[in-house]
């Protein structure tokens, strides 16, 4: 198991108050999922992905992702459990702008302080996984949106990471781009085994996912698995 | 080393902006090293030609004398005991009779010390060879024939007392004058033969002070010992005023340049909020970051050591080689300020070494003081771009 969450609830103070983001979420995620979290703003998809990926702690309840309490982690161990074990991809690609794309895909192994030869085999492999080899020494502002993200693809996953974490991966790109992005995804986990975790409200990633878990107002109102496009 | 490194890539990658920061401070950093190298290499020539025109290794005074006190000259003189006698004779020590009189210089009044002085000595620069064998004759510097519109082999009347308060008067004959940067020197003395200015004193074999030229020689009968120390701390107070001029207008320099730091620093925390968000969902802990963005102002100011290096030599260089002139814009010998028209800077590895330091140093707080709230960031916010 990758994910698991027992009676998770975070609650954000607003004003005197708290708003419940997450109530009472009781999941499991196995091992190479192709899984969405869908369901409209404001139901907790982000919330939980952060969760998941020890960027946030629960208020009550607990999430274990790879068997660490993410409630018990120092903030030196997630940061190792999110630099070697995790790999985010962002609505807004997140890249380093001063950074070309190679430089951008490097960063992760440069804190894993592995070797240039062997960052640069890895790095490699990574663009060339999601085709941006000869843009290796572009930077950011020089390539299209969906090249950024493919960018942002190479660099969650040259790590080779358990788990990828997908925030509206596809909501600043088109038709094509999209589907390129997902068909890209969707090899990584068949061939690599990594699990992919996506918030999404798009259907065009809807129509990718293995399992989709359906959240409204913090809860869980539906977990159904599905069957996908063939590839 | 992996912050080092990422602080160096993020600088260079940003460009023009970055070396705008640079450049502003590395002018801080230039002006730093050139004023104070201005002023150490003045300190240094102001000693040394004090002690070559003024003092030697030390002085030694008759019990009573005072240099700032012209009421103490009349009654500072005394006879030379057998030793002092042995030590002039060694060129340990050279002995100076001072008498208080007053020049007459083209009818006009001016009060003036007579300094008798050993012809034949060479513990001081002072060219008293050229008195050798003429009768009533003087030398004088060249900023006191200035002020007194004297030239070489014009007449001088001076009227003095001798030992026993008698007024008496002679014609001096200028026989040469000398061009000396030591302001106690060069003005209102007139420097004679020792023997002539005893004869008309009625002082045999006396002297006021003796001018040593031996480091060890301390103490001599009566006389009282005046160390170096003691005789340069006047030109060490002026100096240290005008450097602390010096450090002031540094200073501001400096601060323009910390400024364009922390300003840079402050926008950057919060325009690169998104980044910060990234390097902490990337495996980065927040202390991390903050390290990176100090590392990142602190490196401004190492760039500006070496692009300052880099313009800064040839500068520097032409500087030692050439001097700085002063001549034009201030005639510091009438204000009583040893120093030569031309000012030559001395450079020390020290004086750099605490530039680069001070530099480093202040970039370095400066840069860690808005990076420091990096800590307290949220990640999730700071990944979207909405910390406030």
């Amino acid at each position: 198991m990758i994910v698991e969450t027992k009676h998770l609830i975070k609650k954000f103070p607003v004003g005197k108050s708290f708003f419940t983001a997450l109530n009472d979420i009781n999941i499991h995620i196995d091992k190479g999922e192709f899984l969405g979290l869908v369901g409209p703003s404001g139901s907790g998809k982000t919330t939980l992905l952060n969760i998941i990926g020890s960027l946030d702690v629960p208020t009550e309840g607990n999430a274990h992702v790879l068997g660490k309490s993410i409630k018990d982690l120092s903030a030196k161990e997630s940061a190792i459990l999110r630099n070697r074990h995790i790999g985010f991809i962002f609505q807004t690609y997140n890249l380093f702008p001063v950074y070309s794309v190679y430089e951008n895909v490097e960063f992760a192994l440069l804190l894993q302080k592995k070797t240039a030869s062997e960052r640069k085999t890895a790095v490699m492999q990574a663009l060339e996984w999601v085709g941006l080899t000869d843009k290796a020494k572009a930077r950011p502002n020089a390539i299209s949106g969906g090249e950024c993200q493919r960018v942002a693809i190479a660099r969650a996953m040259v790590k080779n990471p358990e788990l990828v974490i997908a925030d509206e991966p596809t909501a600043n790109l088109d038709k094509a781009n999209s589907f390129h992005i997902l068909d890209t995804m969707k090899k990584l986990n068949k061939e690599l085994s990594t699990t992919f975790i996506f918030a999404t409200h798009d259907e065009k990633v809807m129509k990718f996912l293995d399992r989709i878990i359906y959240l409204e107002d913090g809860k869980v109102i539906n977990d159904e698995t599905i069957k996908t496009e063939s590839l | 080393m992996i912050a080092f490194k990422l602080a160096f890539r993020n600088l260079f990658n940003a460009g023009l902006k970055t070396w705008l920061n640079v450049f502003v401070l590395s002018l801080a950093f230039i002006s730093l090293v050139f004023f104070n190298g201005m002023i150490d290499g003045w300190d240094r020539q102001a000693e040394v030609d004090t002690k070559d025109w003024s003092i030697a290794e030390g002085q030694f005074w008759t019990p009573g004398y005072d240099s700032y006190d012209p009421f103490t000259i009349k009654e500072s003189h005394q006879v030379l005991s057998h030793e002092v006698q042995q030590l002039i004779k060694n060129k340990q020590v050279t002995p100076v009779l001072l008498t208080e009189a007053t020049a007459f210089p083209e009818g006009r009044m001016q009060t003036v010390l007579l300094r008798g002085m050993d012809v034949n000595q060479d513990i001081l620069k002072l060219p008293l060879e050229k008195l050798k064998g003429k009768k009533n004759a003087v030398l004088i510097g060249s900023g006191m024939a200035k002020t007194l519109k004297l030239k070489k082999d014009d007449e001088l009347m001076v009227r003095w007392r001798d030992k026993n308060g008698t007024f008496d008067a002679i014609t001096f004959t200028i026989v040469y004058i000398f061009d000396c940067d030591v302001p106690s020197i060069d003005y209102g003395s007139l420097y004679m033969d020792i023997e002539a200015l005893r004869k008309l004193t009625g002082m045999d074999n006396e002297a006021s002070i003796l001018i040593s030229n031996d480091k060890n020689l301390t103490a001599i009968d009566s006389w009282v010992y005046k160390d170096n120390d003691f005789l340069l701390a006047d030109i060490k107070e002026i100096i240290s005023a005008k450097k602390t001029g010096g450090y002031v207008m540094t200073f501001f320099l400096l601060l323009i340049g910390l400024l364009a730091i922390f300003d840079t620093q402050v926008f950057s925390v919060f325009r690169r909020q998104k980044e910060i968000g990234t390097y902490i969902a990337l495996g980065m802990t927040r202390q991390r970051v903050v390290s990176i963005f100090t590392i990142e102002g602190a490196t401004n100011s190492i760039l500006a050591a070496l692009l300052g290096t880099v313009y800064g030599t040839p500068l520097f260089i032409f500087f030692t080689r050439h001097g700085i002139s002063l001549s034009d814009t201030a005639d510091m010998g009438s204000m009583g300020i040893t120093a030569s028209d031309i000012i030559y800077p001395y450079y020390s590895v020290g004086l750099i070494g605490s530039a680069v330091l001070l530099i480093i140093i202040s970039s370095t707080i400066v840069s860690y003081l808005p990076s420091k709230k990096i800590a307290n960031i949220n990640p999730t916010d700071a990944i979207r771009g909405k910390v406030s």
